[in-house]
């Protein structure tokens, strides 16, 4: 039984269609990823899941109760904003403690509640500070604690580290995930960050021009792309048109006409004859020109030239690479499994 | 290097001249030159409070002086009022509407003095248009009307003072983020509860200079009054303009100590509004 259904929403701004009927349901207690570039409708959705537009058709359900046109106070969902959106005139204790005094909970209750979620979320003794004294993912934890301190039914957050640096990012993203496990909060993320999206989902919805193109598992997302712009989007899939393939000197048997191929499933050897022992059945094998070589920190992409068709190789940056060089011609294997036939989206 | 330096900072002071030479012989003379005649009696010699004595115990001049005070206030309050309602509405509106609003705004702050009192004479005067029209309408209350009473006078300050108000508050609106508003609506808030908590708490600091503004603009006025009634209502600068200009018995000596007086006023509402700015700061920043 799932907790969130989202059924065949659409949403038109003037004659301009953001979301194209889309359907989607999650369980209660998971953590889903809205992953797509800009301007793709997520944060459409999510703010027609929480009320802040409407929708020109579909209907929205949170535990079996439909929420369509229900005004946002009454939801009871909390959201977090990528601009922090706190409050500049209350402190850190009574910008938690808004939404409960809005219920008109007594000082002395919610009192207790704040110094939980102050604990919860590690800014014990800042608690009279203002958020203009706050760092950026300070800020954004205080904004998580007031989402969270009225227990909603779902937790909402658009982009809440795009405007962090990296370091913090990755520490407020981990923590994010383990408050959400502790709270088995039901949690829709927004993102345009892949690897955001792949480590801290149980399951990415991809996202594009008001479509939801593949949903699964982050794992299955990243090996497994179903169409050219899930594997263009998620990783540097080298994206290859049947006859393009057949070119390099592949025999396939398939109705696919565009295939993904991951980059560090490709292997480079010597041109020498015996430069390998790869099968033949199982690889496609053929020569390639080094054309340029970037060093991406623990990796090393090669874009290769297999004539006139650009192919790109991820290696790991280990010494027993280092004789490959700009300008050589080299031999690749494909692994032909790793050949990934693509859908044509209608 | 250290020369060139130095020889350039005194360059870019020299430049400084006739700013300093200007501020000097119209703002700081004029003004050390008025508060030396308040303190000289009435053939401009010698040292006396007696000017001062007599512009705090007349009753003439302590009814100007309330005069002024009271329809400074009205009309700041009431221009305010107004102000806060226009410029929130104009700022839902696209930008193209809005900046013809504003400059209908920008224009009619600077129709004051003489030429809106006669508009206002043609309109709502003894034979006013607007009076006699909305008296063939049938509004009897229109027949009562008497521009040049203390309401009449109010009224034109509340006239020229709501575009200025409007110009002044309309940027402030723009410190409320959407978000804010949006956050508090997922935590439950009304939209009265949002302006409550969050959005007028945060908008006060800006309001309140704002009034203080408003205040010393109607305070220091005096074209738009004379121009209506003469010197027959009783304002503290129509007061001041009359013992400096007029025909009978000028009196310089006396004319700065009100001066004097009505500067002490104007400083005395900024303090006030200085100190209400850092309590409603107090939480913030
Ligand atoms: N109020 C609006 N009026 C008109 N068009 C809008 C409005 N809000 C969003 N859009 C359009 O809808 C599309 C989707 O916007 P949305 O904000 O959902 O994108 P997004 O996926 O969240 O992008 P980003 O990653 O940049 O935040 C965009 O093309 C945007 O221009
Ligand atoms: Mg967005």
């Amino acid at each position: 039984m799932s907790y969130v259904k989202i059924e065949g929403v659409s949403k038109y701004f003037g004659s301009t269609k953001v979301l194209n009927n889309i359907s989607l349901s999650i369980e209660e207690g998971e953590f889903i990823t809205l992953l797509g570039p800009s301007g793709c409708g997520k944060s459409t959705l999510l703010r027609a899941i929480a009320g802040l537009n409407d929708l020109s058709s579909g209907d929205i359900y949170v535990g079996d109760k439909k929420i369509t046109h229900l005004p946002s106070k009454d939801r009871e969902v909390g959201m977090v904003f990528q601009s922090y959106a706190l409050f500049p005139n209350l402190n850190v204790f009574q910008n938690i403690a808004f939404g409960l005094k809005m219920e008109k909970m007594d000082k002395e209750q919610y009192t207790v509640k704040v110094e939980e979620m102050v604990e919860l979320i590690d800014l014990k003794g800042k608690e009279n500070m203002y958020p203009g004294q706050l760092s950026g993912g300070q800020q954004q934890r205080v904004a998580l604690a007031r989402a969270l301190i009225k227990k909603p039914k779902i937790l909402l957050l658009d982009e809440p580290l795009s405007a962090l640096d990296a370091q913090i990012r990755r520490t407020l993203r981990n923590e994010i995930r383990l408050i959400q496990r502790k709270l088995n909060m039901t949690t829709i993320f927004v993102t345009h960050d892949q690897e955001e999206a792949l480590t801290i989902s149980d399951r990415i919805f991809v996202m594009n021009h008001g479509d939801i193109e593949q949903e699964g598992g982050p794992r299955s997302i990243y090996t497994s792309p179903e169409t050219e712009f899930v594997a263009r989007f998620i990783g540097n899939y080298n994206v290859l048109k049947k006859s393009e393939l057949e070119t390099t000197g592949a025999r396939l048997v398939s109705e696919n006409e565009l295939f993904a191929i991951r980059p560090e499933a490709i292997s480079i050897f010597p041109l020498a004859k015996e430069g390998h022992n790869m099968d033949e059945t199982i690889n496609i094998i053929c020569e390639a020109e080094v054309v340029m070589s970037t060093v991406l920190g623990n990796v090393m992409r090669f874009d290769m030239d297999v004539k006139g068709i650009g192919i790109t190789v991820d290696a790991l940056n280990e010494s027993k690479i280092h004789w490959i060089k700009n300008g050589m011609t080299v031999q690749i294997a494909i692994p032909i499994e790793e050949c990934k036939g693509l859908r044509i989206p209608s | 290097m250290a020369r060139t330096g130095s020889s350039k900072s005194k360059i870019m002071l020299m430049a400084l001249v006739p700013l300093l030479i200007w501020v000097f012989a119209f703002e700081i003379i004029p003004v050390f030159q008025m508060v030396v005649m308040s303190f000289q009696n009435s053939d401009g010699l010698g040292f006396t409070l007696d000017q001062y004595y007599k512009g705090l115990t007349t009753s003439l001049y302590l009814e100007a002086m309330k005069n002024s005070i009271v329809i400074s206030i009205n009309s700041s309050v009431a221009a305010m009022i107004i102000a806060l309602f226009v410029a929130y509405s104009i700022t839902r509106f696209t930008t193209g509407i809005r900046d013809q609003l504003l400059m209908v705004s920008n224009m009619m702050t600077n129709f004051a003095g003489v030429p809106l009192a006669f508009a206002y004479m043609i309109l709502m005067g003894n034979n006013g248009a607007l009076l006699l029209l909305l008296e063939r309408m049938g509004v009897e209350a229109a027949g009562s009307f008497d521009l040049y009473s203390q309401t009449g006078v109010t009224q034109l300050y509340i006239y020229y003072q709501t575009p200025l108000a409007i110009l002044l508050v309309y940027p402030i609106f723009y410190g409320i983020r959407t978000e804010w508003k949006e956050a508090a609506s997922l935590l439950g808030a009304s939209t009265w509860k949002f302006w409550r908590y969050i959005g007028i708490p945060v908008l006060l600091p800006g309001l309140l200079g704002t009034f203080s503004l408003l205040i010393a603009n109607a305070l220091g006025a005096y074209a738009t009054a004379y121009a209506l009634t003469g010197i027959s209502f009783n304002l503290l600068t129509i007061r001041i303009a009359a013992l400096v200009s007029g025909d009978i018995f000028p009196n310089f000596q006396l004319g700065s100590a009100l001066a004097v007086i009505l500067a002490i006023i104007m400083i005395f509402s900024l303090v006030v509004n200085e100190l209400m700015l850092r309590w409603s700061r107090r939480r913030g920043t």
